[in-house]
């Protein structure tokens, strides 16, 4: 499955989640996904809480970047494995907010648990 | 046309104050009335200089660090990339620990200097209170903690300024040669004022929050800066005020004595509210930082899952009450036993043995990973980077075996940060992939179960 795939997946099992929508209501967010390797942009969009994403450049400016290889960015979008271990090992960087870096977070924690 | 800037990114000035006011703790008071007596007196504003410089080029290592992986982890994924995974996790831990010891130290100089201000109220109510109302404003999340952060550091140095400026003016008249004078313990002097800029690399994990890489170098610097220049002028005013600073070796409260002198009354209310203020950006910033780091670990399954629980405002609200909890916790202990300088002491040797840490980083990366973009680079590397270990690995010695009057022979601070490390290594070694397997069988039996029959 490809990175386009699964980040569409991502989206789509947020939107499916009841919780993640009420607390996610007043989140509206562009995030730019760069796989750092093969240099391929990606998109995650959030409208007041609705994910939608894609492939290529965004049309404005993000809220927060993600970089990383990826293989890395695949397996934190698919659940294989929690946002913080590659993030502690230097391996995925991100730029942004706090409070949305959190968010991401809590969002993958929500779908795919510990 | 495509978008490629990112918006609500933190402007320079926070990186500055940030970084100013982590490093502008209340015990900095009390490390310029040492540096006098050490230097022998008026020469001690040059001694803090000189402390500044040397500061100076352990944030060009910080600034080479951070550029390479602007990351709130910092520590944690510069010494992983750069050594290994266990030694970064030992060294993050023990790192994390100092925040409190500074927290801890900070009350105690705030408890004595309201006591003294306000004599009917006991010293550590008000610690309690200040501490219990920097989780508070925590817990409502990042935003309110950080304008606090940015009006108080601002505040502090401004105030410092103007007050030891009018102090220096009022004061008798300056006498040039003294300025200069060079006493017998000049370079333990150097080595005290190293201390007073602590901490400013504390604003290193919110890298990640700023478009351009530059603005955290560009913030440490200016706040290196502004700290040296404030804190440089207070103890040109203070030795002034009292010209044998030996006089003031055991006071709590040498602030209150400059802000008394420069404007009576008014003056040394003020510095006691400044007390206040730089007690809060010590606490606040202090728990800002080291509750993220905290939760960060606890979310790679380094420390228990509970730390990892966020509150409906995104903040990791157990890593923020369990920090405030042991910080109170340690901060009654000194009260009680009075024994601040040993947390001083264990707070400056591990920030130093850190400082150390980054040289070998900033070595190390360059071998490993020489093609890696490098917004900043460290100073004449190697000469700079290779004489900040070794300054900074002594001045890490001289701190933790330093034995306070009173306390005996031993070398408290020395025993407990050994102690600490030792636990955080058996924990590591031995605890932690215990306690990854236990979790990787609760898995798999989590699976098993949950498979159809």
């Amino acid at each position: 499955m490809g990175l386009t795939a699964t980040l569409q997946g991502f989206a789509e099992k947020c939107n499916q989640h009841e919780r993640l929508r009420v607390m996610n209501r007043d989140w509206t967010r562009n995030v730019r996904v760069l796989a750092e390797d093969v240099g391929e942009d990606y998109w995650i969009r959030s409208v007041a809480g609705e994910l939608s994403a894609g492939e290529g450049e965004l049309s404005e400016d993000a809220d927060m970047e993600i970089r990383a290889d990826q293989r890395v960015l695949e397996a934190v979008f698919s659940g294989e494995m929690t946002p913080t271990e590659p993030y502690n090992q230097g391996d995925l960087m991100v730029r942004g907010n706090q409070d949305d870096l959190f968010r991401l977070d809590v969002i993958t924690l929500m779908i795919w648990g510990e | 046309m495509a978008g490629r800037g990112l918006t609500k990114v933190l402007p320079l000035r926070t990186a500055v104050s940030t970084s100013a006011g982590l490093a502008s703790a209340a015990v900095n008071f009390l490390a310029v009335v040492d540096v006098a007596v050490d230097v022998g007196g008026r020469s001690a504003w040059l001694a803090i200089m000189v402390a500044g410089v040397l500061i100076l080029m352990a944030a060009s290592n910080f600034s080479e660090l951070n550029g390479l992986f602007p990351s709130a982890a910092s520590i944690r994924v510069w010494a992983r990339r750069g050594l290994n995974d266990q030694v970064s996790l030992v060294a993050s831990l023990v790192y994390a620990t100092t925040v409190v010891f500074v927290i801890a130290a900070d009350g105690f100089v705030l408890g004595h200097v309201f006591h003294a201000a306000v004599g009917g109220v006991p010293g550590i109510l008000w610690v309690v209170l200040i501490l219990a109302g920097t989780a508070a404003i925590n817990l409502r999340g990042i935003k309110i903690a950080g304008a606090v952060q940015d009006s108080n550091a601002f505040f502090l140095l401004g105030t410092l300024v103007l007050i030891s400026l009018i102090a220096i003016w009022r004061g008798p008249q300056l006498d040039i040669g003294p300025l200069f004078h060079f006493g017998s313990n000049w370079f333990e002097g150097v080595a005290l004022g190293v201390f007073i800029f602590v901490g400013f690399e504390w604003v290193s994990p919110l890298a990640e929050e700023f478009h351009d890489a530059r603005a955290i170098p560009r913030g440490m610097y200016i706040a290196l800066g502004l700290i040296a220049i404030a804190f440089g002028l207070f103890a040109l005013a203070l030795t002034d005020i009292v010209p044998h600073p030996s006089q003031l070796a055991t006071s709590l409260i040498p602030q209150l004595i400059v802000g008394r002198t420069a404007l009576g009354a008014l003056g040394f209310w003020w510095m006691a509210l400044i007390t206040l203020t730089t007690a809060m950006t010590t606490f606040n910033g202090g728990l800002v930082t080291a509750s993220r780091f905290v939760y960060a670990l606890a979310r790679e399954r380094s420390l228990p899952s509970a730390w990892a629980r966020l509150n409906a405002r995104l903040v990791p609200s157990s890593a923020l009450m369990g920090l405030a909890t042991v910080a109170l916790g340690l901060c009654v202990l000194v009260y009680v036993t009075g024994e601040y300088e040993v947390l001083i002491n264990a707070g400056a040797g591990v920030e130093s043995l850190m400082y150390a840490l980054t040289s070998v980083l900033v070595f190390s990366l360059r071998r490993r990973e020489p093609n890696r973009k490098r917004p900043f680079h460290a100073f004449w590397y190697p000469v700079v980077p290779g004489f900040v270990a070794l300054i900074f690995l002594g001045l890490a010695v001289g701190a933790l075996t330093t034995t306070p009057v009173g306390t005996g022979n031993t070398p408290w601070a020395l025993v407990f940060v050994a102690g600490l490390t030792v636990a955080a290594t058996i924990y590591v070694v031995f605890g932690l992939p215990k306690k990854r397997r236990q979790e990787v069988l609760a898995r798999s039996a989590k699976t098993v179960s949950a498979d159809p029959p």
